[in-house]
């Protein structure tokens, strides 16, 4: 890349302009600068000219495995890339991305670009000084945006323009063990597709001496993602419309209500999702239904131990599975105009081609532009060789939209519901009608929606 | 030398009761104190106690006043109720652990001086030394209900595997001895350093009178260990929803269904996971009136007793 610097001792030399000849040499040299200026304007990228030092606060960057070495190899590109741009990253607990960018801007002293989770957003957006994504593009918005995932690019809207862009996101899948499969006299080649085969498999695998299946409902990060990919196959949702709160609808109930078969029939282990995960990476679990996140690190550990293999989310109903998303999306919060070009540009490399297929392929995330599956140049090689995403990747075009409560208490209503209903109702055999009906009049109050 | 060291306490003596000569003098002295006391407690309470009638999500300027509305629907939801609800009961949990548990670990090991018993009283002040977080990321691995050590351990002796921090009937009891391992360990050291200083003419007397070890705990050693005691349960009860706070972070994050929770938890949700700043406020307002009012009754009643037992002399 092409980086002006300009010379301040060739500019503005008293000794050079004290002379007539010197003068002329001065306007000349001004003048072949400006030409200089105008033609590596036309071919470097755009961006700030000058050394410039940004912030960027990520759940997973300097995480053990997959996901903490994936961020450092973009970091590593980026850095490549643009000598020029400084990004210093900053660690955060996943549960705690909101309440450290909320201290920090309360503090004066906020990251300039945040990875920030689509749970967080709703109440972010409300209540973080957030700029447009899209103004700081400016001319080169509409090029960059082409191709990604629009419904993503929807969700991080506010007041008409873009405000956070699409970066670490994936679906739900069912990743199982094909090694307990063939033990419990399943066939891995047919991997259960509704939530009725889902308990049947499990059953089997249950019947063999291991643990049936798991889904990652009650989340460690407090995300209900899972919970609306539920609810929204079973043909509900968690917010309608027109914004009423109607996550107690007998759709979400007959959701709910299934999965907590699942654990009171023994089918399914009623522990946090962290053990499960471990469980199942151990070659102890048959089924596990969560996000794709989890793919770098579970492959790894099913490297020589047993085969992994990926199915789509199931069906709760008659109607198509409808799994919504999780993951993260880039902000920036930056106020200062040249923090924000380089932030720009920093956004503007993850979500690139390059970014995205990078992401795919070191941390496992889903490729957000449609056409770098098939593109031989970036992932189409790798779809080739690696069939785990396949599923998800072929859900990313039905996805639903991620549903947030109204208001800026947004996330207080989403680990309300997370904590008490979804826990108790999946894990402790709560009653899933009156449990779902009285968190859902709770957080009515609390958004004050009806 | 000796002059200073009777005339220094006449002194004092004198100023605590506001009526020696010296005593408007006093005063200069104590200013840098008070001024760190209040930049650093008194100021934050009264600032605390501000924002507790505001609504402010920190990030904004601080919204407008609300009265005690903040008050109204901390009480209203039942989740602070059943905070303060548990932090009593851990406060009756712990308090055997701060206090009669340690208080015999010491006198055993005191009756029994020697390398060994130093090497145990080290082995038992260990958890005191690691980092509480470090702890707590332990003991969350030996409890993993499906593949951890602790239900290995009671499947040897035939019993069924637990969800030690899934189940609401055994997560307090989980927290509670994770947290009395810390501080029975603490509060040995300072059973150790009164015993120290027990009376020795009265051990010798008792030694003299043929009693037996028994005899000499329970009725020469215990006795004179009641101002310990007394200092280190009232710390107990104070300090005990402070204590198991890492625990409850790390290993419960106040679940399943609360029973962990406690009221220094819950304002630290409400404050800085939901940022409803006046209703954590009002939360940390609750609670300092309470334990105020609960001091001011425990002086109180120490008082009424001083003057009942000099009346009776």
């Amino acid at each position: 890349m092409n980086v002006f610097r300009p010379s301040r001792s060739a500019l503005s030399s008293s000794a050079l302009s004290s002379h007539p000849a010197r003068r002329r040499l001065a306007a000349l040299l001004a003048v072949g600068s400006v030409l200089t200026v105008t033609g590596c304007a036309a071919a470097a990228e755009a961006g700030p000219a000058e050394d410039i030092t940004i912030t960027f606060s990520s759940y997973n960057y300097g995480t053990a495995g997959a996901a903490g070495e994936g961020t450092q190899a973009l970091l590593d590109a980026f850095a490549e890339q643009h000598p020029n741009i400084t990004v210093v990253p900053e660690a955060v607990p996943v549960a705690d991305v909101l309440t450290k960018t909320k201290t920090a801007v309360a503090a004066g002293i906020a990251p300039d670009v945040v990875q920030l989770g689509y749970s967080k957003l709703a109440e972010a957006l409300e209540t973080l000084p957030i700029q447009s994504i899209e103004d700081i593009a400016g001319d080169e918005w509409t090029d960059h945006a082409e191709g990604i995932n629009q419904a993503l690019i929807q969700t991080g809207e506010r007041d008409g323009t873009a405000h956070a862009l699409p970066y670490t996101v994936s679906i739900p899948t069912v990743f199982y063990n094909a090694d307990l499969f063939t033990a419990a006299g399943l066939d891995p080649e047919s991997p259960p597709t509704s939530i009725d085969e889902v308990a049947a498999a499990a059953e089997a695998i249950t019947a063999a001496g291991h643990y049936g299946v798991y889904f990652g409902a009650v989340d460690s990060g407090k995300s209900d993602y899972l919970t609306q990919s539920v609810i929204n196959s079973a043909g509900g949702a968690i917010v309608n419309e027109g914004g009423d709160i109607t996550l107690d609808s007998p759709e979400a109930i007959a959701g709910l209500t299934a999965v907590q078969d699942l654990t009171t029939q023994g089918l399914q282990p009623a522990v946090a999702v962290d053990d499960a995960v471990a469980a199942f990476s151990s070659g102890d679990l048959g089924m596990l239904v969560m996000t794709t996140a989890v793919l770098g690190n579970i492959s790894a550990a099913a490297e020589g131990n047993f085969e992994l293999r990926t199915s789509a989310f199931p069906t709760f109903s008659d109607e198509e599975a409808r799994p919504t998303h999780s993951g993260a999306s880039l902000v920036v919060l930056s106020d200062d105009e040249a923090k924000q070009q380089a932030a720009w540009e920093f956004v503007k490399f993850l979500t690139s081609k390059e970014g995205y297929t990078m992401i795919t392929e070191k941390i496992g995330y889903l490729p957000l532009r449609a056409d770098l599956a098939e593109d031989p140049e970036y992932l189409a090689g790798y779809f080739a060789e690696n069939k785990l995403l396949v599923p998800a990747l072929d859900q990313l075009a039905t996805l639903a939209p991620y549903l947030s409560f109204p208001s800026a208490k947004a996330n207080q209503a989403t680990v309300l519901f997370q904590d008490n209903a979804v826990s108790p109702i999946v894990l402790r055999d709560a009653d899933v009608k009156s449990t779902l009906t009285e968190v859902a009049d709770r957080i009515r109050d609390l958004v004050g929606a009806p | 030398m000796t002059v200073v060291l009777t005339a220094a306490p006449a002194a004092v003596a004198d100023s605590s009761r506001g009526r020696g000569p010296r005593a408007g003098r006093a005063w200069p002295y104590l200013t840098p104190l008070l001024v760190l006391l209040f930049a650093w407690v008194y100021g934050p309470a009264l600032f605390t106690g501000v924002l507790s009638f505001l609504e402010w999500n920190l990030t904004g300027a601080p919204g407008g006043f609300v009265g005690l509305e903040n008050y109204a629907r901390l009480l209203r939801e039942p989740e602070f109720g059943q905070a303060a609800g548990q932090t009593m009961l851990y406060a009756a949990a712990l308090l055997p652990f701060s206090t009669i548990v340690p208080m015999f670990l010491a006198i055993m090991l005191w009756q029994r001086p020697g390398r060994t018993s130093t090497v145990y009283r080290s082995l038992l002040f260990l958890p005191v030394m690691v980092a509480p977080v470090a702890v707590a990321v332990s003991w969350r691995f030996l409890l993993n209900p499906l593949q951890g050590l602790a239900n290995e351990v009671i499947g040897v002796i035939g019993l069924p595997p637990m969800n030690w921090l899934g189940n609401p009937a055994s997560a307090l009891i989980v927290i509670v001895l994770v947290t009395a391992a810390k501080v029975t360990a603490f509060n040995m050291l300072l059973y150790s350093a009164a015993l120290s200083t027990l009376d020795r003419r009265t051990l010798q007397a008792a030694r003299l009178e043929s009693a037996s070890a028994w005899e000499t705990t329970r009725f020469i050693v215990i006795p004179q260990l009641h101002k310990t005691t007394l200092l280190l349960g009232v710390l107990s009860i104070v300090l005990a929803g402070q204590w198991v706070f890492t625990n409850v972070s790390v290993l419960t994050q106040g679940g399943p269904d609360g029973v962990t929770d406690n009221v220094y938890y819950r304002i630290y949700t409400l404050g800085f996971e939901f940022f409803e700043t006046g209703m954590a406020s009002a939360a940390a307002a609750i609670v300092l009136l309470f334990f105020a009012l609960a001091s001011l009754g425990w002086v109180l009643l120490t008082r009424s007793n001083l003057r009942r037992s000099s009346a009776n002399r």
